[in-house]
């Protein structure tokens, strides 16, 4: 019975290992992902050059994600931030026919092109993904930006009081989905944001954005450190809905 | 003598090229940070907006925007909405913007809602 249980947490332990055993993650990155996404920083530094950006800078990637959720998603690539990474390129003023204005009289700018299509990514087989998820975790350059900065679980909120502080206090609705197809398309969705990141990562990202991402169009919302632990803890706790179940 | 000329002549060039310049980066940086919201032409028409139970202001709307000051504008960018008495909605861009990105972005908003008051040289304070 001891060897069987043994044998199961040997198991456990070293299947990713093995299921990425063959696989040259930093060969893939280097690969396929390079020709679109910054593996090597710095992050943008100028307007100009933040709309040069194609998709998401990955220099950062082990300070940001969490291995589970790459794996997951480079298996099934689904779009994350509703108007592309580069928002300007996807908005038109121009409203469909079909763009309901009756109802308040005005027309809005609607999203266009290639971000109303499922999105085009490469899709990666469970071995691969394993092997690339390894390699984007060793991708840590920000140590000091999240070095000392730590979750603290004890100041948890609901979901009720969590929106509260996502829509009412701090605005961060206005961009952000906190549901499928709920709130504002420019900024990446948060009902998956805790699946996706490391809390450390979100901590420090939401209290100074720049610090990250020098031009990026999130401001620092001046969020007190209470609220702040509080907001990563909604996240966490929102993330773990199931949102397909009320769809 | 045609050295000082030239000297003369560049620095009279930078002096008539720099509001041309900075009318441009207050452009390209209305077109990054503003637009999500305040919409493609100013009009508070955003991408973001039917997700709003608070409208963003229109930049267009000349009678609302000659109530307001420079003075005003630039705080409710620095310092959010909450500053002039106004939304959570419209966050603090302090942080983003220098000081004169922030009275370069004033003037950008000033041009899009009173061009004919800026031609008659009205004194915005």
């Amino acid at each position: 019975m001891k060897h069987l249980i043994l044998l199961s947490f040997l198991a456990v332990v070293i299947s990713p290992a093995l299921a990425s055993a063959g696989e040259d993650g930093g060969k893939i990155l280097r690969a396929q992902c390079a020709s679109c996404h910054d593996l090597k920083g710095p992050a943008p530094q100028t307007i100009r050059e933040l709309w040069k950006r194609d998709a998401p800078d990955l220099f950062y990637a082990g300070n940001k994600f969490r291995r589970e959720w790459l794996v997951q998603w480079l298996q099934k690539p689904i779009r994350i931030r509703p108007a592309g990474v580069n928002y300007l390129r996807n908005i038109n003023s121009t409203p469909p026919s079909n763009q309901n204005t009756k109802k308040t009289g005005r027309k809005y700018d609607v999203l266009w092109g290639s971000v109303t299509k499922p999105l085009k990514h490469v899709k990666l087989s469970r071995a691969k993904a394993e092997a690339v998820a390894d390699a984007l975790m060793g991708l840590k350059p920000h140590y000091s930006l999240v070095a000392g900065v730590k979750l603290d679980a004890s100041k948890k909120v609901s979901l009720d009081q969590g929106e509260v502080l996502i829509d009412k206090v701090y605005g961060c609705l206005s961009c952000h989905f906190i549901e499928p197809g709920y709130g504002g398309y420019t900024g990446s969705e948060l009902y998956t944001a805790g699946k996706r990141l490391q809390p450390e990562f979100m901590l420090s990202y939401i209290k100074r954005p720049k610090n990250w991402d020098p031009k990026i169009w999130m401001p620092n919302g001046n969020v007190k450190p209470d609220d702040l632990q509080k907001i990563v803890n909604y996240l966490i706790l929102l993330s773990k809905e199931d949102f397909n179940a009320s769809n | 003598m045609r050295l000082i000329k030239c000297c003369f002549t560049i620095v009279a060039l930078m002096f008539l090229a720099s509001p041309g310049l900075h009318a441009e980066e207050a452009y390209l940086n209305y077109k990054s940070y503003c637009m999500q919201c305040h919409g493609m032409h100013g009009k508070g028409d955003g991408v973001n907006v039917p997700a709003m139970n608070i409208l963003p202001r229109d930049h267009s709307d000349n009678k609302y925007m000659m109530s307001r000051t420079n003075t005003e504008i630039y705080k409710v960018i620095k310092f959010g909405g909450p500053a002039i008495n106004k939304s959570v909605k419209m966050p603090a861009w302090g942080d983003t913007f220098t000081d004169e990105e922030i009275t370069q972005l004033v003037g950008h908003i000033r041009s899009l809602c009173c061009e004919k008051e800026l031609v008659r040289g009205v004194n915005f304070r």
